[in-house]
């Protein structure tokens, strides 16, 4: 664990302009850096592209950033407690097949949410046994169910994919008036349309939005203003001293293995109902975590735990999203894409690292 | 006799502890009397932390028996053992360092609003200053995660969380490690102050002798996993203790060359 013991110095004369002290004021925040990046990545693309600031686009941002936020504020909680889950993509598969097992059997869509997510839930309980009170490390522990969780979702699907339950689209014909010049005129028109279920897990345009900020706006309180989000700061910075304060250590770590697959569960089920369909692909399974964890990382969360923040996971992945989205929108080549990407994250973390240091007053060390 | 039974708030019996191959405790008998503090010598490695940890709920003991106000406990946990009033200032502080100091004051007994369960962070703000002006420690900020307090201040707010929190039976393990004179005169105040009101009873560990002896009622010496003296204070003397601490050194030294 690494700690830096500095004498308290005089706060810095606050000079310049009112704009130039709020700056500064919003990058003493953790998330501070983040928030500034992302916001230049969205007026860079907005200048580059006129289609980049349109309703269409910010509907085609939405699934590039709103399941990575919720997965990120999950791994953000373990992360902070010191821990990791690289489980949460093959979780983020395999609660949906659950979902369409249970619909199998004749369940209702409620009755199937609940039973997956706490099929979701014991997954990450599991982790939570395993790394808490086995003591092995969570990154091996996940790691093996990971590939476990995979193989199992794999079994259970025969590798073949699946229709969503709830989420059929049914379309119909509807005559639908036109004022042209002054002229009525009324024409047939498509409508497609999906079940209410459907529309408020996933399938509505701002449904994953919805979530995504309830879920950060909540997990926010809870890890700022909550005891759990204290004594998970706590067993992250101070595992020892933690426990001998008298937290119980071994149950935050559990509940929030749990909590980080359920959440993991949940998006699956929002991804699965919004595509309507859901194919046991593992490999983009696993490629969905990394850019969870990527979020988490690039907007804040120390890997070492004891730091982190909600709002920072979420502008983190609004970061990713609007680069996967901006780039795509310039006619970016597929290839060029990861790179850019990769890139990307690694300039975002050094000018985190760079603010960070600014902010602890550590000098340039 | 049966009159200092009933004064004891604090009794240990036989209670043994071995880590491994280590024998940490082994069969230490140890009382606390009511209102009394008890100074604790020892080596390194002595066992004095070990015996600290288990009369917080914090560790376990192998054997014996410990009584708590007359009744006989197995603590559960530190939670348990806080609730009969027992809280301890561990030797290494137990604080953490991204929290900031009103969070590490409660940490464990955070208050909170109610009905929907939140820190009340301001009320704990206030509580926090008026604690640390009380009993005159100075941290001009209360909102700066306790990593960047120097070490005596870091133990100054370990100290204080335990003696402003309910507790009446208090243990300090070598509270005065990482204090300067004058910081360390202020704790040593301070646990006068609580002496003479009368209401905690404490077991401070120290490695000076003079401290121990200025502010202790009782010295108890624990070599070997055991307490091999014990005597109030007016009736021993540092060069005493330095005596008996030497001549084992040196009785161990001369088994040394005799093997
Ligand atoms: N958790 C542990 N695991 C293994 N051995 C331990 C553990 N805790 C203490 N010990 C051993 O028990 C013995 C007593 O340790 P303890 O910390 O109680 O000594 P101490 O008297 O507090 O010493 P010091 O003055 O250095 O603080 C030592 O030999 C130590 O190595
Ligand atoms: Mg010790």
């Amino acid at each position: 664990m690494t700690t830096d013991v500095d004498t308290p110095r005089p706060e810095r004369q606050t000079g310049g302009s009112r704009a130039g002290s709020s700056l500064r004021r919003l990058l003493t925040l953790r998330e501070g850096s983040i928030v500034v990046v992302t916001i230049l990545a969205i007026v860079y693309f907005s200048v580059l592209n006129e289609h980049f600031m349109t309703t269409a686009n910010l509907k085609n941002l939405l699934p590039y950033f709103a399941p990575f936020a919720i997965l990120a504020v999950g791994e953000v909680m373990l992360m902070v407690a010191g821990e990791i889950d690289l489980s949460i993509g093959s979780v983020y598969l395999f609660t949906p097949f659950m979902f369409y097992e249970f619909h199998e059997l004749g369940l209702s869509l409620v009755i199937c949410l609940v039973a997956s997510l706490l099929c979701a839930g014991a997954v990450g309980m599991l982790n939570g046994f395993l790394t808490a009170v086995v003591g092995i490390s969570s990154f091996i522990v996940t790691l093996g169910t990971l590939l476990g969780v995979g193989g199992l979702t794999l079994i259970i699907s025969n590798a073949a994919p699946v229709d969503m339950p709830g989420a059929e689209v049914t379309s119909k014909t509807v005559q639908v008036t036109h004022v042209v010049n002054g002229h009525k005129i009324t024409l047939p028109e498509q409508v497609n349309s999906v079940g209410g279920f459907a529309r408020v897990f996933g399938a509505g345009v701002y449904s994953e939005l919805f979530w995504a900020l309830l879920v950060v706006v909540v997990m926010h309180v809870v890890l700022t203003r909550s005891r759990w989000g204290m004594y998970t700061i706590a067993v992250g910075g101070n595992r020892h001293g933690a426990a001998e304060a008298g937290i119980k250590v071994r149950r935050i770590m559990i509940r929030n293995f749990i909590l980080c697959a359920v959440l993991a569960g949940f998006v699956g089920i929002l991804e699965a109902t919004r595509a309507s369909t859901v194919t046991p692909d593992t490999a983009g399974a696993a490629e969905t975590m990394f850019r969870a964890v990527s979020a988490a990382v690039i907007g804040g969360t120390l890997l070492a735990g004891g730091e982190g923040t909600v709002i920072g996971a979420l502008f983190g992945a609004l970061f990713l999203g609007v680069l996967r989205d901006g780039l795509t929108l310039e006619g970016v080549s597929a290839d060029y894409l990861d790179f850019i990407l990769g890139i990307a994250i690694l300039l975002a973390m050094c000018i985190n690292v760079y603010v960070g240091r600014v902010r602890k007053g550590s000098g340039h060390g | 006799m049966a009159e200092d039974l009933a004064d004891d708030v604090l009794r240990v019996e036989n209670v043994s502890k071995r880590f491994g191959a280590v024998t940490a405790l082994r069969d230490i008998n140890l009382h606390l009397r009511k209102g009394e503090v008890l100074g604790l010598l020892g080596d390194n490695g002595a066992g004095k932390s070990t015996l600290m940890k288990i009369i917080a709920g914090f560790q376990n003991a192998d054997s014996g028996r410990i009584v708590v106000k007359g009744e006989e406990v197995t603590f559960r946990d530190v939670d348990h053992a806080r609730s009969l009033g027992i809280d301890c200032v561990y030797q290494d502080l137990a604080l953490v360092n991204e929290l900031d100091v009103v969070q590490n004051m409660f940490l464990k007994r955070e208050l909170v609003s109610r009905p929907v369960p939140l820190l009340a962070r301001r009320k704990m703000r206030r509580l926090t200053r008026e604690a640390l002006d009380q009993i005159g420690i100075n941290i001009p900020r209360l909102d700066v995660p306790v990593a960047r307090l120097s070490g005596g201040q870091r133990q100054a707010i370990a100290v204080a969380r335990t003696v402003t929190s309910e507790a009446d039976i208090i243990l300090l393990d070598e509270p005065l490690a990482a204090m300067g004179a004058k910081e360390g005169a202020m704790i040593l105040d301070l646990v006068q102050k609580l002496r003479e009101e009368g209401n905690v009873s404490i077991i401070m560990i120290a490695h000076n002798y003079v401290h121990v002896l200025q502010s202790c009622d009782r010295v108890n010496l624990i070599q070997g996993g055991q307490i091999t003296f014990d005597k109030p204070t007016p009736e021993t003397s540092v060069e005493e203790l330095n005596e008996i601490v030497v001549e084992e050194y040196r009785r161990a030294r001369r088994a040394a060359h005799a093997d």
